[in-house]
């Protein structure tokens, strides 16, 4: 299962990626494999104000509605839109083009809190 | 065999109800405060919108439903439009699914398992459909699936058309299939059909087999209690 180094994750499967002060947002590999072949998602509205663990997005598959919850406090500044005609993005490259939204964090030290890689390998079903 | 607690509803639980208890207990599930919970109950006429439920499925307007005695709401869940309504159990597990235990499809697959070997045990033939999420007769569907996962908690669940007023999933486009017909085991055994107590003594032994659980019964009352 693909858990690159340079991010950080989370408990409930979400990963981040820093980016010139912004946190880019997605669910991991494992996430999308469990969920299977996702045919909806709704995201949060660029502008709004999220809390660390809020329920901000839902990702859906089959005939299950999964939360996505922000890591962080701060602001959507960003939404992938593009994944409302393509949702299959999230399982085709959920590290990559399958990202969901963009955080502008409160507090930008809040993301050496999140899990490191090695720290989220070890939350998986070992192979 | 994992502890599990079962609760049968002695009436008919509004879905607004039935959708805030559920928040209630996942929450508690989440935090360990209770073990793994069946809901099985019956509800008010309603229809109920999945997340991606389009409204174009209803296909009577909300005023027209409301004087029939029908309401509508949209839930969480996954899935599109359904009917609920006396007659039709509504199981509704709230789960936390451990890691090495299944995702979302093999969620899926066992829900459906309960609904089939609920009507293969009343002698319907009965099968799934490739690509479809459910479960079928020749007469047509007769039990439909939709649920949510929170933190891998889940909630929401199955119905199961015991001996509804199939005349109310006239009224929408059920979860979204044209052209599907819609099936009960009333419509399948005539005047066999069992009644709904007998249904739910099933339901709850295949619960038992197929999630590998021994069940505790509980009461409306235990079931935010951490007791089981």
């Amino acid at each position: 299962m693909l858990v690159p180094e340079d991010l950080k994750y989370t408990e409930s499967h979400e990963w981040v990626r820093l980016e010139n002060g912004l946190c880019r947002v997605g669910i991991t590999e494992f996430a999308q494999s469990q969920l299977a072949d996702l045919t909806f998602v709704d995201l949060p509205e660029v502008g709004s104000t999220v809390e660390a663990g809020d329920e901000v997005a839902v990702v859906e598959s089959v005939k299950a509605a999964s939360d996505v919850y922000a890591p962080l406090s701060g602001e959507v500044v960003e939404a992938n839109d593009a994944l409302s005609d393509s949702p299959e993005k999230i399982n085709e490259d959920s590290f990559g083009e399958g990202w969901l939204f963009v955080i502008k964090p409160e507090d930008p030290a809040a993301l050496e809190a999140l899990l490191t890689a090695e720290a989220y390998r070890e939350l998986l079903p070992k192979e | 065999m994992t502890p599990s607690r079962f609760c049968i509803f002695d009436k008919p639980l509004p879905y607004p109800e039935a959708v805030s208890l559920q928040e209630e207990l996942v929450k508690a599930r989440l935090a360990d405060e209770i073990p793994d919970t069946f809901l099985l109950l019956q509800h008010p006429p309603v229809i109920t919108l999945g997340r991606r439920g389009r409204r174009s499925f209803l296909l009577a307007s909300e005023e027209a439903l409301a004087q029939e005695g029908i309401s509508v709401f949209t839930s969480s869940r996954g899935g599109d439009v359904t009917y609920h309504g006396p007659g039709q159990w509504v199981l509704y597990p709230i789960l936390k699914l451990s890691r090495n235990e299944m995702g979302a499809h093999g969620y899926l697959h066992a829900l459906e398992s309960v609904s089939l070997q609920t009507a293969i045990h009343f002698g319907i033939d009965a099968f799934r459909k490739e690509g479809k999420a459910g479960a079928w007769c020749a007469e047509g569907k007769f039990s439909a699936v939709g649920f949510k996962f929170s933190r891998w908690v889940t909630s929401h669940g199955l119905s199961l058309n015991v001996r509804p007023n199939l005349g109310a999933f006239d009224l929408i486009v059920g979860c979204g299939l044209v052209g599907e017909r819609v099936a009960s085991f009333k419509s399948v055994l005539g005047d066999q059909c069992p009644d709904m107590d007998r249904v739910a003594e099933v339901i709850r032994e295949q619960i038992e087999h197929i999630f590998q659980r021994s069940l505790v019964d509980i009461s409306e009352k235990q079931l935010l209690s951490p007791q089981i």
